[in-house]
């Protein structure tokens, strides 16, 4: 009876020290006074780094913009470009310069005055060493000249546009960057091979040891402070209280106090947090996750257009290295006409995402492209027709003339069998392949699906070795970038597969250098009205981006664009936006991070397993010790 | 035992450790893609950037060259930067081996300690009903998808009772004793999710040594000769019948440091199996050899210790 005494006991003592220790800590919790407004946010993928240069993917450019302040921004009505830093650009009549305007009032989170030296600084860094991705927004060999505390003149050596895509840059403290512009002015004119060579290896030294700082204790001037990063966990960010955009969490209590930006492994988990109060916001949820979110209590679901667009990409042969393999019938118009015809969008939209993408035409989105975004007429699209489908090809001479079921060309060799690549990495890229599967099987081609990995995707698009690809593309809110992927100069580069068309390049070339607004965007319309008629890609769907936020806890959210399916959070919201916007539904927001104890006395819990644990322990060898008293 | 033994052993392992690290090496840099080029579409890297990058990367050079400063590199400590983010090596390791340790380490001793208890008593009290309830229920956990169990405890505990935080290793928000509970709560489920996904393992192998040491001569020989059934149990069955256990579980605290891959991934725990899954891809070669040394060198190490271990735990062992 000595060990099952003991064992109540110690259980006893457990239950006592621990419940008190752990329901003291809990009541200190809920009595403080005065808890700041936290915002939690969930993200499925983590931030790549902390060093602006090396930002490319997921979240970082909300990284980016709570902590630095971007020159020019995108404007939350319809993406075009808003004053930020830079409040004005003014151009020249010929449009080879503009006047920029900067603001005087910003100010450094360590103090300094944010002043036009900070962006001439930036802009110069780009452009002197080439950053990559930031370099694109400032073609044409740019210069900079301050001319007195609040103008800058921004010159290039063509007519541009440049300012107005927007140019998306943030700016930079030059006392804490300025110390990787080692390279110094570049050699006079006339200098030899070898002094330019020399100048070429000092940027390359500048350029790396930019992007290799490890910027740990981030400055910017935006409004919000870099608090903590966790990889892989959480960043952590704390209103910056002088921000020159005006604070409102110093004087209205109910204004965000803390932002926690939440990685989640793993999307299930990230909807239970938003169910358990533990996440005010999830973005990224797959289809399933979104609908199960309906109609649950205190949560909302929102639609928003990703922005990014399915296809289906033809290999036309060129690359370089010689080793593509496409099939001439791709060469056909007729035959890729053909293939658009045999493809049921609608089906793909309802099987593939239920129903949560929208069927696409123009390789422009309506979401992210505003109003470039040219809305095929009906007459020029490719309808779901497979009769008409099997009429134009036969009509064109490609006959089943073996009767295996599987068109010829027209000289009666080479089968028309394709080779697709879907990548199992990318939304829905495998389950169209399926359906595309069986659309072609009805019009008499064969389809042969190799799925990879993006990585191993990439080194076939290099390569040239298929005849499609069932990938996606997301374009820039300024239509040059994905325009530019159709033309016969990004063959090697962003060409899917080495497209050309002479009249298209001279589309590009004139909607690059087009003055005028409109004038332009007559150009964009007749280059989409091209693309969707020459089919290089064909255009399936158009993605949304699935968002679900909670009600009881943050309200004053507004999509980007101001459209029904903009973004309500991230994509190209701003922080006066979003973060600055929302307010704490009730006075004392209660921080996220105790919802998920449900009011649980911790300390019960503990000693009862404990307890029960060792009570159990002692029960064993009790009954060990009946049993060999028995024998 | 002879330190001729000892020495071989040792020997062993130094060879093991030095093939891990060339297969190591030129197992990534067989694989077809490059860190550079993976990233070059999402970060709009043209040409130039991409074999600049590579250069500095120190991946142009022929790969002999590669493979002789890496191995001189590691004989100095030095693992290099990685390739994403820039960061030392051994700081991004270092950041995560606490998490690993708590939990996976935390899950093998309460699972070998656990199971080794159900095995004993299966095995010494075959056909009863904990024998049969236990075989039962330890095949059904072992052979249930860790991540399956995972989210079905996020679904209970977290979605219908709300009893614990859904992922993570902290809300950040706590300092102090607070801090401690606050991961604590985080700990719980995947800690229980390993645990239930292992003990299985261990009860089954112990059970099994066990019911034949029980067969044995020797184990009549104590019956007759008098001596109390636990006694037979604990002083004469269990340490002959833990051999192949001890094995088990000396190989399974060597993974400690590998991580849990599913788990880590289901409860956003950041430890080095989700870091070792990052690196995979983004061909971050840097980190992937680092924390494959890491892992393979605990591997090793315990193994050894295991060997040596079993020269006192068994006098037949070591003798020529």
């Amino acid at each position: 009876m000595k060990g099952v005494r003991r064992a109540i006991a110690l259980g006893v003592v457990l239950w006592i020290s621990g419940g008190t220790l752990m329901t003291g800590t809990a009541s200190a919790q809920s009595s403080e006074p005065d808890q700041p407004v936290i915002y939690d946010l969930g993200i499925d993928s983590d931030v790549t780094s902390l060093n602006p240069w090396k930002l490319c993917c997921g979240w970082d450019y909300e990284y980016l913009e709570l902590v630095y302040d971007v020159g020019i921004t995108y404007s939350q009505e319809d993406l075009a470009a808003a004053p930020k830093i830079v409040t004005s650009w003014t151009p020249s009549e010929d449009h080879m310069s503009y006047t920029l305007k900067v603001r005087t009032d910003a100010v450094w989170q360590d103090g300094e005055p944010l002043t036009v030296e900070d962006v001439a600084f930036t802009f110069n860094f780009i452009s002197k060493y080439d950053m990559p991705f930031f370099i694109g927004y400032f073609p044409f060999n740019p210069t900079f000249e301050v001319v007195d505390e609040e103008t800058l003149i921004w010159r290039a050596d063509k007519p541009m546009f440049s300012p107005e895509v927007p140019a998306y840059s943030m700016i930079l403290p030059e006392h804490i960057w300025g110390q990787f512009d080692t390279a110094g002015d570049p050699p006079a004119d006339g200098a030899s091979k070898a002094e330019l060579d020399a100048y070429e290896a000092k940027l390359k030294v500048g350029r790396t040891a930019a992007r290799e700082f490890t910027n740990e204790h981030p400055i910017g001037s935006g409004p919000f402070l870099f608090d903590e990063y966790v990889k892989g966990q959480y960043m952590h960010f704390v209103a910056n209280p002088d921000y020159w955009g005006g604070a409102p969490s110093v004087n209205d209590p109910t204004a965000i106090d803390e932002i926690y930006i939440r990685v989640y492994g793993n999307k299930e988990a990230m909807t239970q947090a938003l169910k358990a109060g533990e996440l005010d916001f999830a973005d990224g949820l797959t289809p399933a996750l979104f609908n199960s979110l309906e109609g649950v209590e205190n949560i909302e679901t929102h639609v928003a257009d990703a922005g990014t667009w399915g296809d289906i990409a033809f290999n036309f042969g060129g690359q370089s290295g010689g080793k593509a393999t496409n099939h001439p019938a791709l060469q056909d118009l007729v035959v890729r006409q053909a293939i658009a015809y045999s493809i049921d969008k609608q089906e793909i939209v309802d099987k593939v995402f239920q129903g949560t993408a929208a069927v696409g035409d123009s390789v422009l989105t309506p979401g992210k492209n505003g109003s470039w975004y040219l809305d095929i007429p009906p007459e020029l699209e490719y309808s779901y027709d497979p009769a008409k489908a099997n009429q134009i090809l036969d009509d064109a001479g490609y006959l089943d003339t073996d009767g295996d079921g599987v068109r010829e060309m027209p000289d009666g060799t080479n089968p028309l069998k394709l080779e697709f690549i879907a990548i199992n990495d990318v939304d829905g890229s495998v389950d169209t392949g399926l359906l595309m599967e069986g659309y072609l099987h009805d019009i008499g081609i064969e389809m042969q699906t190799t799925t990879v990995d993006t990585n191993k995707a990439y080194e076939i698009w290099g390569a040239g070795e298929f005849d499609a690809l069932i990938w996606d593309w997301s374009p820039d809110p300024d239509p040059d970038f994905i325009l530019s992927v159709f033309t016969t100069g990004e063959c090697g580069g962003w060409s899917n597969g080495c497209y050309s068309n002479p009249e298209y390049d001279a589309l590009y070339i004139a909607q690059k250098s087009a003055l005028d607004r409109d004038q332009r965007a007559q150009i964009v319309n007749e280059a989409q009205t091209l693309v969707a008629s020459d089919l290089p890609e064909i255009v399936l769907n158009y993605w949304s981006e699935l968002q679900a936020y909670r009600t009881d806890t943050f309200t004053g959210y507004h999509p980007t664009p101001n459209v029904e399916n903009g973004w309500l959070m991230l994509g190209y919201g701003t922080p006066e936006n979003n973060y600055l916007e929302l307010r704490a539904v009730t006075e004392d927001a209660v921080p996220a991070a105790d919802a998920s104890s449900g009011g649980l006395n911790w300390g019960l819990i503990a000693a009862i397993v404990v307890g029960g644990v060792a009570v159990a322990f002692v029960l064993m060898r009790r009954r060990g010790q009946g049993e060999e008293d028995e024998e | 035992m002879g330190g001729a033994y000892l020495a071989k052993k040792l020997l062993h392992a130094f060879f093991t450790l030095l093939f891990v690290l060339a297969f190591n090496f030129f197992l990534f840099r067989v694989l077809p893609s490059d860190p550079v080029s993976i990233n070059a579409r999402s970060q709009r890297l043209t040409e130039t950037d991409i074999q600049e990058q590579l250069e500095n990367f120190g991946l142009l050079e022929p790969l002999p060259t590669q493979f002789v400063r890496f191995l001189s590199n590691t004989a100095q400590g030095d693992f290099g930067l990685s390739f994403r983010t820039g960061q030392p090596v051994t700081e991004a390791i270092a950041a995560r081996i606490w998490p690993t340790v708590l939990l996976v380490g935390l899950s093998t001793l309460l699972s070998t300690f656990f199971g080794v208890l159900i095995g004993i008593k299966g095995a010494w009290q075959r056909g009863s009903a904990f024998d049969n309830t236990s075989l039962f229920g330890s095949l059904i956990f072992y052979s249930m998808p860790e991540g399956w169990l995972g989210m079905i405890l996020i679904l209970v505990f977290v979605g219908w009772l709300g009893w614990f935080p859904a992922g993570g290793y902290t809300s950040g928000t706590e300092t102090g004793f607070a801090h401690i509970v606050d991961v604590a709560k985080h700990l719980f489920l995947p800690c229980l999710t390993l645990t239930l996904g292992y003990i299985g393992e261990y009860a089954i192998v112990m059970r099994s040594s066990l019911l034949e040491v029980k067969d044995e001569e020797f184990v009549a020989t104590a019956r007759a000769k008098g001596v109390k059934d636990t006694d037979v149990r604990r002083r004469h069955a269990v340490p002959n019948a833990l051999l192949p256990t001890l094995t088990l579980v000396f190989y399974s605290f060597g993974f400690v440091l590998g991580g849990a891959i599913i788990i880590e991934y289901v409860f956003s725990w950041p430890g080095l199996g989700s870091l070792t899954y990052d690196a995979i891809n983004e061909l971050d070669y840097p980190l992937l050899q680092a924390i494959f040394l890491l892992t393979s060198t605990a591997v090793i190490l315990f193994n050894l210790a295991a060997d040596i271990l079993y020269v006192y735990l068994d006098p037949r062992v070591g003798e020529n």
